[in-house]
């Protein structure tokens, strides 16, 4: 191995694992921590239309959506999982012998990334548009809560994506302790410390908010969100047809 | 030769059950996985000695080696171990104690039984290629220093007088990492640092084969204890005037980049030094590093 020249892996092995590092903060990190808070307006009780909106928002985007979602999210993300596994290969973790609490996180990291990179391929099938051929693609945006609260009502479904959730949120404030590490942020053992509560505080957020998305999207009631998605779609359709501001489509169930 | 050798073993021997029957009769038992030859099979053996209060795991090697007799009589050659000063400052008596790296010498037999019971067992470092039985080449380990350059460079044909004065708070800051004896136990411990074996093949110089090895060992992890050195001697006034030589070295192939945070390195220190605060420091020197040769080249 050692007689045939380094390969580009190795040769920029430094400037590799810090794109990795840093993609990991920037853009996943902050994608997987908007999503999860978006997903959570499904708890605001109002049939999914705080939801729907959000969605409409990310959506107002338009065509320049799928060059956004390449960009900053799938393309990233491939790189860190190939690096990631890159990683893990070069890695011999040792907890039978040293069961440290670092050394546990360390393999945690380790098996909570592999989870979510299965857990995250999935969850894109099932869901996202890119999942048609192979018989997903469930979510529908513009009918954003009932068709997802559809996909998770399997009982089966819900437990795969409660440890998913789990899974990625761990990784993703435990690597951000990691990070900071990395980088030089937090250098002393008093200020390593202080960055694992904020690491901490920030997990247990995402991980409530994860779980509170999941539990709300489960128990919202399906037909009156359909309804109310009907009435928002027509709404829609009535404000950009000819006469719009005229007659607004009256809200149903109005209590 | 080999006649009187087996009747001083035997007189060694008989001295040693003398002592066991004279005091008290407990004995302690002693696993060690043994290798005969470097690159052969290794296999465990076991062995009784008589306890005696304060013994340390070295004192167990040397009845050991007194005895030459395995658990059930057999004559067997003696253990082979490394030690040196046995009082913790030399590095060179690490080994697996009980399935975890520590230093033999300061390894009391007392407390050993006390929280793992009335058998200890010792294996080679399992990072290192062993030379035989308990013995491993660690030259990756002094490889490591060298890649960081981990001296102050003064050497010169004149004298080039007294460096610049260092702060008492700088010293403060510096000693516990001046403490480090290269044992390798963060380096045992570490998840990230892989074993790397170079064995010399028959067509090989010895410098060719010299040359192999020390890439094979630049290709692996530099370990916890250079990039701890390096940051020493960038702190020193002196030392730092290679500190970008030093840098360069630990964002090469194998550098500072291949540690994962696991943090066994500081846990299992015997000399307990901020090790993970050299790394983080490192990171931060890199960081600042990588930054300026981007924009100032």
């Amino acid at each position: 191995m050692s007689d045939s020249s380094p390969s580009f892996l190795e040769r920029h092995q430094f400037l590799i694992y810090r794109l990795f590092s840093l993609a990991g903060l920037i853009p996943i990190g902050a994608f997987v921590a908007v999503h999860l808070l978006t997903n959570a307006s499904i708890l605001a009780g109002d049939d999914g239309r705080t939801f729907q909106s959000r969605v409409d928002m990310i959506h107002s985007l338009g065509p320049l959506l799928v060059p956004i979602e390449w960009a900053f999210i799938f393309l990233p993300l491939l790189f860190h999982a190939a690096i990631g596994f890159v990683i893990i290969a070069n890695g011999m973790p040792n907890v039978g012998s040293y069961s440290y609490v670092g050394n546990v996180r360390y393999t945690l990291q380790r098996a909570t990334g592999m989870i979510a990179f299965a857990f995250i391929v999935w969850h894109i099938v099932q869901l996202h548009w890119l999942g048609k051929p192979f018989g997903g693609g469930q979510f529908d945006p513009h009918r954003a809560a009932s068709t997802a609260a559809e996909a998770l009502q399997p009982t089966l479904v819900a437990i795969f994506y409660a440890i998913g959730v789990l899974a990625t949120v761990f990784h993703f404030s435990n690597g951000l302790w990691t990070l900071g590490i990395t980088w030089g942020l937090w250098t002393s053992p008093a200020a390593m410390r202080r960055a694992n509560v904020i690491s901490i505080v920030i997990g247990v957020g995402l991980a409530t908010a994860g779980l509170g998305a999941l539990a709300g999207m489960r128990s919202i009631d399906v037909p009156r969100a359909r309804e109310a998605e009907t009435w928002a779609e027509k709404q829609k359709h009535a404000l950009s047809g000819p006469g719009a501001a005229v007659a607004p489509v009256p809200i149903p169930n109005a209590h | 030769m080999i006649k009187a050798m087996e009747a001083v073993a035997d007189l060694v021997t008989a001295g040693a059950d003398d002592a066991a029957h004279g005091g008290s009769s407990r004995v302690i038992r002693v696993r060690v996985l043994r290798q005969d030859v470097a690159g052969g099979e290794s296999y465990f053996e076991r062995f009784e000695v008589p306890y005696e209060p304060n013994m340390n795991v070295i004192s167990v090697l040397q009845k050991i080696a007194a005895r030459a007799r395995s658990q059930d009589g057999r004559r067997v050659a003696p253990v082979a171990w490394d030690c040196s000063c046995l009082e913790e400052v030399c590095g060179s008596c690490t080994m697996l104690i009980n399935g975890r790296t520590r230093m033999a010498c300061s390894a009391l037999v007392d407390s050993l039984v006390s929280t793992d019971g009335d058998e200890i067992e010792l294996r080679p470092m399992s990072k290192f290629p062993v030379v035989r039985d308990l013995v491993v080449d660690r030259r990756r380990v002094f490889r490591g220093l060298e890649k960081v350059k981990a001296w102050v460079p003064v050497e010169g044909s004149y004298d080039l007088g007294p460096g610049p004065r260092i702060s008492p708070e700088d010293q403060e800051d510096a000693y516990p990492l001046t403490e480090c004896m290269s044992c390798g136990c963060c380096l045992e411990a570490c998840p990230q640092y892989m074993k790397i074996e170079t064995v010399r093949r028959d067509d090989e110089s010895e410098s060719d084969f010299e040359k192999r090895r020390k890439a094979a060992f630049d290709s692996g992890f530099v370990g916890a204890h250079a990039i701890s050195q390096a940051m020493l001697f960038n702190s020193h006034p002196t030392g730092r005037m290679i500190a970008d030589e030093r840098l360069e070295a630990l964002t090469a192939k194998g550098g500072i980049q291949m540690c994962g945070n696991a943090q066994n390195c500081v846990a299992v220190c015997p000399k307990h030094i901020p090790l993970t605060r050299s790394i983080a420091r490192a990171g931060r020197a890199a960081t600042v590093w990588a930054i300026k040769r981007l924009f100032d080249r």
